[in-house]
């Protein structure tokens, strides 16, 4: 019981207690936990289904994951994302109410989305209309209408959300961390361009999704309880007539190395959004889980190093956070804060002193053993569901990661040393490879930014 | 002391976990019920429960199911924003965050940090009739995590550095959801605090910034003493335990606590409205402007409510709804239309009267009144004629699958906000099981009579964001 002793010390070493304390139950031994069996199989055309089953009540998710997203749109921004909005609006054999009343009779709702290098169509039902659900998204995919008369509808909708997120502080501040990152690869360009979305007509979405659809880019998951040959049957039938299509796209990011700093003003705004951002080593490459403990230590949980000191010590900002974001080839260690106006500075040297403290003195055991157990132990509540143990799997496909990731996940974070979370920190969260963005009232806060030791010869684009 | 939602890190958890957080997506986490009333009835959800009282008053619910090694607690105090003291806006909520900051044995960030350091997760929030601290944690730590929530049941031991940190905190919640957000509260701020008559039910429950500063130490120990009692509260352990191990833990650490009688708690009643209200605001930061109506639902618990329940699935949940193919599908005027009984929680978990709410983000070329007029002739239509065996089939099933993933999902969370919501305000977590029934006697007539009788123009709430004024950030809350 190495674990609980630390945790015990640790609380037992606390100064100031006036009275003799009573010290917590030590925790017994942890149940096993097993994760769920898994099988994929592949169709001719090269789509894989991967079946799951766990669960305790009659349900049963179906994920279609297609590997495209905005890392195919070139300069037309949002168009994986107008594509995608548009397969909803009906097929060669059902309109849009159709499917919407459809899947409501079975308990579920179609949802489609863009991301970067994903889109999704998904839809969780009862577990008797497994094969009618798997009809349905086999639908939705192959034969959308994208019909004329709904383009102009979904386009206004696309405007009004980019004019909510152009209004909105954190999101310009996210926007431009992106830009300044990425530069002009895909990732960099989070919002479209004034007047932009207008420009894309039926036969650009169409000439989008027969470029970037098909079978070879296709894992359907399938999680949950349900008859299984009557589902496998079911998915055959509605996925192995479809065209192989081409391979996913391969074009790395080349994520920023300098140190940019960037003020985006808010005139009048309450609070800063602060964002740092470096590049660091994705899921697929060896230092994932030092850098991944790394984060959990520095900022990644409740009571991380940076959350600790800009929250429960300073009272500067409600949710300062940082974690990984982990896309394929330009995985990103992002630091997230929306700190008091008149903290700005001062929020951003605690961040600097944090990470500067981190990189000087590796962690005692006893700070380090807690984010390890916490880190297993949502492990344990993350695949603990059906749609949780599909998203690690998604997640595994699109990074290539092997078959024992999951079942070695625990051990590898276990195995990390303090040294070496200190040595991430050294080797990758340095001043000099730094993005930093502050979006606020730059009239207010700006001067004392700049003029902070770290930001000595940044680039300001 | 919840964290914002928007890091994908605390996924499931994030809804929960703040004041505001929900209101935009408040998930519809209603029951269920069979697709067919003439069809053979699938097998009813049916949730172990235990349920009894100690000594000293605590409620205590016990539901066991071992699918994954984890279990998950909640401790919810019957003290929401609703009824926190006149000139304390703000306080419940603020309290809360203080409940984190040192109990008997546990000092600042030693509650949080015994729990994430044993594999868990936890958060806290505040919402009308409720303040509730929950942990998922690995099923093993089970006893430690009883100690420390009774630890901190037991006695409240914060200093006033720890109060005026949460009061920094807390305000920096407020600029974070409200005032350097888009929409910041609509509609689930801003309604109440126009369509309700009653100061319980219609202040700023977040606070305004300067009653939030006007909070002292012994405001916070009063509160302590008044509304953290045993009788005051509920304990919901849900998920993989042994009951009998369970029980005595529970014994061990929250029997002893002193038992402490309760204030009678305020009239919380809100006239029939007579005549409809109407109220328009500028919100600094929108672009566009936004629309939201707002109508007394039936008292929770009786047929009425029930059927409320139905018609707002009919009328508002999903994309198969009518409002929504009406004012999305046909008419453009949004991407979308939210809105529902209680947008911070769902229809069972509050105590008093509520709200049902309509709302979406509009472009300037649709006027308020043809809005209001699309809604008034699908509201018309239902009320003239009662919705057809197969829509109010969807509508059960659309129920069903909800209770089934509230039961399935292992976070438990939104089981474990049922139970404490049934034991606390009706004092039988057991209805859970009789949600099905009770939706499944409802008429197709009865859903056509109460929109009859409570979606009238008379009863209706209109509210309007304008967007973009110039004028810098308000001092306060929301209107």
């Amino acid at each position: 019981m190495r674990r609980a002793a630390a945790i015990l010390a640790a609380l037992a070493a606390l100064p100031g207690a006036a009275q003799p304390r009573e010290l917590p139950p030590t925790p017994a031994t942890p149940h096993e936990f097993r994760l769920p069996e898994r099988e994929t199989l592949r169709l001719d055309n090269g789509l894989a289904i991967t079946f799951i089953d766990y669960g305790s009540v009659p349900k049963v998710a179906l994920v279609a994951v297609v590997r495209t997203g905005n890392i195919d749109e070139g300069r037309d921004t949002w168009l994986a994302d107008v594509t995608a909005e548009m397969l909803k609006e009906g097929t060669t054999s059902r309109s849009a109410a159709d499917i919407a009343r459809a899947a409501a009779g079975m308990g579920g709702a179609l949802s489609v989305g863009a991301g970067a290098e994903q889109t999704t169509a998904s839809i969780s039902v009862l577990s008797e209309h497994a094969g009618d659900a798997a009809l349905l998204l086999a639908d939705v995919l192959q034969n959308p209408l994208f019909p004329e008369s709904e383009l102009p509808r979904v386009l206004a909708n696309f405007e009004r959300s980019l004019a909510v997120s152009r209004s909105d502080p954190q999101s310009l501040a996210d926007e431009t961390l992106a830009r300044l990152v990425f530069g002009d690869h895909p990732f960099g360009r989070m919002l479209p361009q004034e007047g932009q979305l207008a420009g894309y007509d039926i036969a650009k979405l169409r000439g989008f999704f027969a470029r970037n659809f098909g079978a070879r880019r296709t894992h359907v998951y399938v999680a949950g309880r349900y008859d299984r040959p009557a589902l496998e049957a079911a998915l055959r039938r509605g996925f192995q007539g479809w065209s192989p299509g081409e391979a996913p796209t391969e074009l790395p990011a080349q994520p920023s190395e300098t140190l940019q700093l960037a003020l985006v003003d808010s005139p009048g705004a309450p609070q800063s959004s602060l964002r740092i951002a470096v590049p660091v080593p994705d899921p697929s490459q060896p230092l994932w889980f030092q850098t991944s403990l790394m984060n959990s230590l520095l900022g990644g949980t409740f009571g991380s190093r940076i959350t600790t000191n800009l929250r429960e010590d300073k009272g500067y900002s409600y949710s300062p956070d940082s974690s990984i974001n982990p896309r394929r080839g330009g995985a990103l260690w992002v630091l997230s804060a929306e700190v008091t106006a008149e903290h700005t500075a001062a929020a951003l040297t605690e961040i600097f002193r944090e990470i500067e403290r981190l990189q000087r003195e590796a962690p005692a055991d006893a700070e380090l053993e807690p984010v390890k157990n916490y880190r297993a132990g949502v492990f344990v509540i993350s695949n603990s569901s059906p749609t949780g143990v599909l998203g690690q799997l998604a997640f595994m496909d699109l990074h290539g990661l092997p078959d024992d990731f999951l079942s070695r996940w625990v051990a590898n974070i276990r195995a990390v040393t303090p040294a070496q979370v200190s040595g991430m920190a050294r080797e990758f969260i340095r001043t000099g490879r730094m993005t930093v963005v502050v979006a606020g009232d730059v009239a207010k806060v700006g001067a004392s930014v700049k003029a902070l030791p770290q930001f000595a010869g940044a680039r300001m684009p | 002391m919840a964290r914002a939602p928007r890091h994908a890190r605390w996924g499931l958890l994030a809804c929960a976990a703040t004041l505001a957080a929900c209101a935009a997506q408040a998930p519809q986490l209603a029951p269920p019920a069979q697709p067919d009333a003439t069809a053979a009835a699938p097998a009813a959800i049916d949730i172990p429960i235990e349920y009894y009282r100690l000594g000293n008053g605590l409620k205590v619910v016990l539901s066991r199911d071992t699918t994954a090694p984890t279990v998950t607690v909640g401790v919810y105090y019957h003290i929401g924003f609703r009824i926190e003291p006149q000139g304390r806006t703000g306080f419940a909520h603020l309290f809360e965050h203080l409940m984190f900051q040192g109990s008997g044995n546990l000092g600042k960030m030693e509650f949080i940090r015994l729990v994430e350091g044993n594999g868990g997760v936890l958060n806290g929030s505040t919402r009308f009739d409720y303040t509730n601290y929950y942990q998922i944690v690995p099923a093993h730590v089970l006893e430690t995590v009883l100690w420390a929530e009774a630890d901190r049941m037991k006695a409240l031991a914060i200093t006033q550095a720890n109060l005026e940190n949460q009061q920094g905190v807390v305000k920096n919640e407020v600029r974070d959801n409200v005032l350097n957000q888009p929409y910041g509260g609509f509609p689930w701020l801003t309604m109440p605090q126009v369509a309700n008559g009653n100061w319980y039910n219609a202040h700023n429950f977040y606070g305004d910034l300067a009653d939030l500063d006007a909070a002292t130490l012994a405001d916070a120990q009063s509160f302590f003493d008044t509304y953290y009692a045993p009788s005051n509260a509920v304990l919901v352990i849900a998920g993989d335990f042994e009951a009998a191990a369970a029980r005595a833990w529970v014994e061990r650490y929250f029997g002893s606590l002193p038992a402490r009688p309760q204030p009678a708690r305020p009239d919380l009643t809100e006239r029939v409205q007579q005549a409809e209200k109407r109220h328009s605001y500028v919100d600094r930061l929108a672009p566009r402007p936004a629309l939201a109506l707002a109508w007394q639902v039936p008292e929770r618990g009786t047929p009425q409510h029930y059927a409320f329940s139905l018609l707002d699935t009919i009328l508002l949940q999903g994309e198969d709804s009518r409002l929504w193919q009406k004012l999305v599908k046909e008419r453009g005027y949004s991407g979308g239309v939210g809105g529902g009984i209680n947008l911070l929680g769902n229809e069972f978990t509050y105590d008093g009267p509520m709200l049902w709410m309509v709302y979406l983000i509009h472009d300037p070329g649709a006027t308020p009144e043809a809005i209001v007029a699309d809604v008034d002739a699908e509201l018309a239509r239902i009320q003239a004629e009662p919705p057809s065996r197969e829509e109010l089939a969807r509508a059960l099933t659309k129920l069903r699958a909800s209770l089934y993933d509230l039961a399935g999902s292992s976070t438990r969370f939104g089981l474990v906000d049922l139970l404490a919501s049934f034991a606390l305000f009706d004092d039988d977590p057991a209805r859970i099981n009789r949600l099905e029934e009770n939706f499944r006697a409802v008429t197709p007539e009865l859903i056509s009579e109460v929109a009859r009788t409570y979606l009238t123009p008379e009863r209706r709430t209109i509210q309007v964001v304008q967007p973009g004024g110039a004028q810098p950030p308000a001092a306060g809350g929301a209107p």
